[in-house]
Formats: C-alpha cells, structure tokens, sequence
C-alpha cells in the first residue's frame, strides 16, 4: 500500500478558496508534484531534478548493489507517476516519495531473503553447503563495486543495523524530520528517535576511532 | 544509556558527522536511467496516459455514443435507405401452373378411349395396351365394350 503522508483523498480540496489556501502552505516539490499530476511534464522534470541524487543515494546506501539500487530507483519513480492522479499535497513531498521508496526497499529485502532461502535449501539438500549464505549485495566480488565509496564513515554507516542506517539516510540525504521519519517508516516517533540516536552514537564512536572527523568545511548543497 | 544532546547537536544539522558524511562522494544516478525515468514521466499517448492513471479524457462514454448513433444509422438505412425502382411487372402475377394430375380428370373416359383406339390403329400397339391398362387402372368399372 502507498503511503498517505501526502494524503491520497481523492476529489478533496481540488477547487477553491481552500485549494488556494492549500496551496500557499505548500512547499515547492508539493506544488511541482500537483502541476505534473494536473498535466504539466516539465513540473516533473524539476521534481526529479531535485531529489534524483537524494534518493539515488538512499537506495545504494541501503542495498549495497548498484544493479538493484538502479532497479529499485525506477521502481520508485514508476510508482510515483503511476499514481500521480491521486496525489493529494498534505505533507511535505520528500516523505511521499521516500516512504514509497522505503516500501520498495523493504520488498526489495524481502525478495532477497526468500531467494536466498531457497538458494540454501537446495544446497543444503545437496550437502554442498561450505559455508554461510550471505546475501549477494555482501559478497566481495558484489561489493567491489563499491570501492570507490570505500571511505571509513561508509563503512561504519553500512555497519549499522538496517533500520538505523536508513534512519540516517532519511535525515541526511532528504533533511527529513524524527517526525518524518517516523511516518516514512511506519513507526512510533520515539523508535525513529531511539534508531537515529543509535546510529549517530555508533557512527561517532567509530569515526572517533579511527580518528577521521575532522573541521572540514561544508560541501555545497548536493542534488 | 546515550546523552540526549549526542542527537539533539546532530539534528542541528551542523554536526561533524554531517560535515564528514557530505565529503563524501555523492553518487547520482546514470544518463541512461535519468532517461529512462524521464521518458516514464511522459506518457506518449492517450492511452498510456490512462494506463498511467493520468488526467486523459476517458474514452467510454465517446465510444457508447458511437455505437448507438450507428446502430441508428443502420435501421434508418434499412428501413427509410434507397429502394429499387418499381418495374410493371413487378405487381403480383397469377402463377399459371400446368396441370398435372391423372389423364382421366383430363379426358372424358370416351375420348380416352377414342385416344386408344386411334393409338390401335397407327399401328402403336404398345403405346395403345399402355394406355389401355392406365384407363382400367383408372375406371376399372367401364364397360369397355367392342373398344380395341
């Protein structure tokens, strides 16, 4: 199911005074979204502008496999456009977005664990098992690809349990909220607390570790 | 348990992890995939745009209206459409039909066998036994007398 943090109401709101009211407390990407779905192509072209790299970054980071990230990215977009008609502004469009790419991450995982289940029960039955299954987006050759990202603080970032890495992902590639978070993810406000919290602790104490942070200044705003 | 300001200078947004997570690279997507995403967004037709579940008009009632006017169309045109011309002889016509029944509702039992006997004396002696048996098959009460 997608997600109604934008509010999926059909027919609410489409005309008049409060329409127009809607739409001055909106934010820009909500106003893009709602010109490509009455029919403006070229809204879109600037929505995706904006949060292609975004998104992009949160799905590698995520799955760890460029082939599946690429796979997922469309995925989330085709879902976007495909259900562009019934796109209601009710909250900030990045949580829209990144929750149905949350959806999509987490089938995503879901598909990967069943085939990897089958894959080691048919080796089992085999008694061809050698080792642990890992899955594929772990192995090495998989994860050569990710050589040029070989930085500590990715690293540790890949280190951490899948709920809090995304919880980090979510706040800074899409600046989102803890409340944001929360509604994206589809949990309580204190859990996507407690999981950001965890993550930054984890992240810090490793980064301190190995002695890489430092007074770098700010790179300007990515896309 | 962890110190509450450890997120509360995070969520600052000026932290040094976050300084440190955006020196990092900043993978985007491929030219081909920013293509393929964009071509998606552009419906090329009508159709797609319905598949899409876009803002194209719905198509139904246009196609119902269609049917019905050329369901219309083809009564009309059967019924009030262009006739042959009428010819002269195109009225009802008494159908003259040969009558075919048994030669005796066609000849008298005399002349009959007055036929009979004018067969006898050509010399058609077959042709005159033939007759002859058809004619008592037929009258099988007639006194036939001196008849041949």
């Amino acid at each position: 199911m997608l997600y109604c943090g934008a509010q999926f109401v059909p027919g609410a709101l489409r005309a008049g005074n409060a329409y127009i009211q809607s739409m001055e407390s909106l934010d820009e990407d909500a106003r893009l979204m709602l010109r490509y779905r009455d029919g403006d192509a070229d809204a879109f072209s600037a929505l995706y502008a904006r949060h292609k790299g975004p998104l992009y970054r949160y799905l590698l980071r995520q799955v760890r496999n460029a082939g599946a990230a690429a796979d997922l990215f469309q995925e989330v977009w085709s879902r976007l456009i495909a259900t562009r008609s019934r796109y209601e502004a009710r909250a900030k469009f990045a949580t829209y977005l990144f929750h149905i790419a949350h959806n999509c991450t987490m089938d995503f995982f879901r598909r990967d664990l069943r085939l990897h289940q089958h894959a080691a029960s048919d080796a089992a039955h085999e008694h061809q098992i050698s080792e642990p299954e890992v899955p594929e987006y772990q192995r090495p050759d998989a994860m050569a690809e990710f050589a040029e990202q070989r930085s500590a603080l990715l690293a540790s970032l890949h280190a951490l349990p899948q709920e809090q890495r995304e919880a980090f992902l979510l706040h800074e590639e899409s600046g989102l909220t803890i409340e944001e978070i929360a509604r994206v993810t589809q949990v309580g406000v204190e859990t996507a607390k407690s999981r950001l919290r965890y993550a930054v602790r984890k992240l810090k104490k490793s980064l301190a570790s190995r002695e890489i942070i430092d007074a770098a200044p700010l790179r300007p705003q990515r896309v | 348990m962890y110190p509450p300001d450890d997120l509360d200078e995070y969520l600052r947004g000026d932290s040094a992890l976050s300084c440190q997570y955006r020196r990092e690279l900043a993978p985007t997507p491929p030219p081909a995939l920013d293509a393929r995403v964009l071509e998606l967004s552009r419906p090329p037709g009508p159709y797609a745009a319905r598949a899409a579940g876009g803002n194209a008009p719905c198509l139904a009632p246009l196609a119902f209206a269609a049917s019905v006017l050329l369901s219309v169309a083809l009564v009309l045109a059967i019924v009030f459409g262009p006739q042959r011309p009428k010819r002269s002889d195109d009225a009802p016509r008494v159908v003259r039909i040969a009558y075919s029944g048994d030669s005796k509702l066609a000849r008298s039992p005399r002349a009959w066998l007055a036929d009979i006997a004018a067969l006898r004396r050509a010399g058609h002696n077959r042709e005159a036994d033939e007759e002859l048996r058809r004619f008592r098959s037929a009258y099988p009460g007639y006194s036939i007398g001196d008849i041949p």
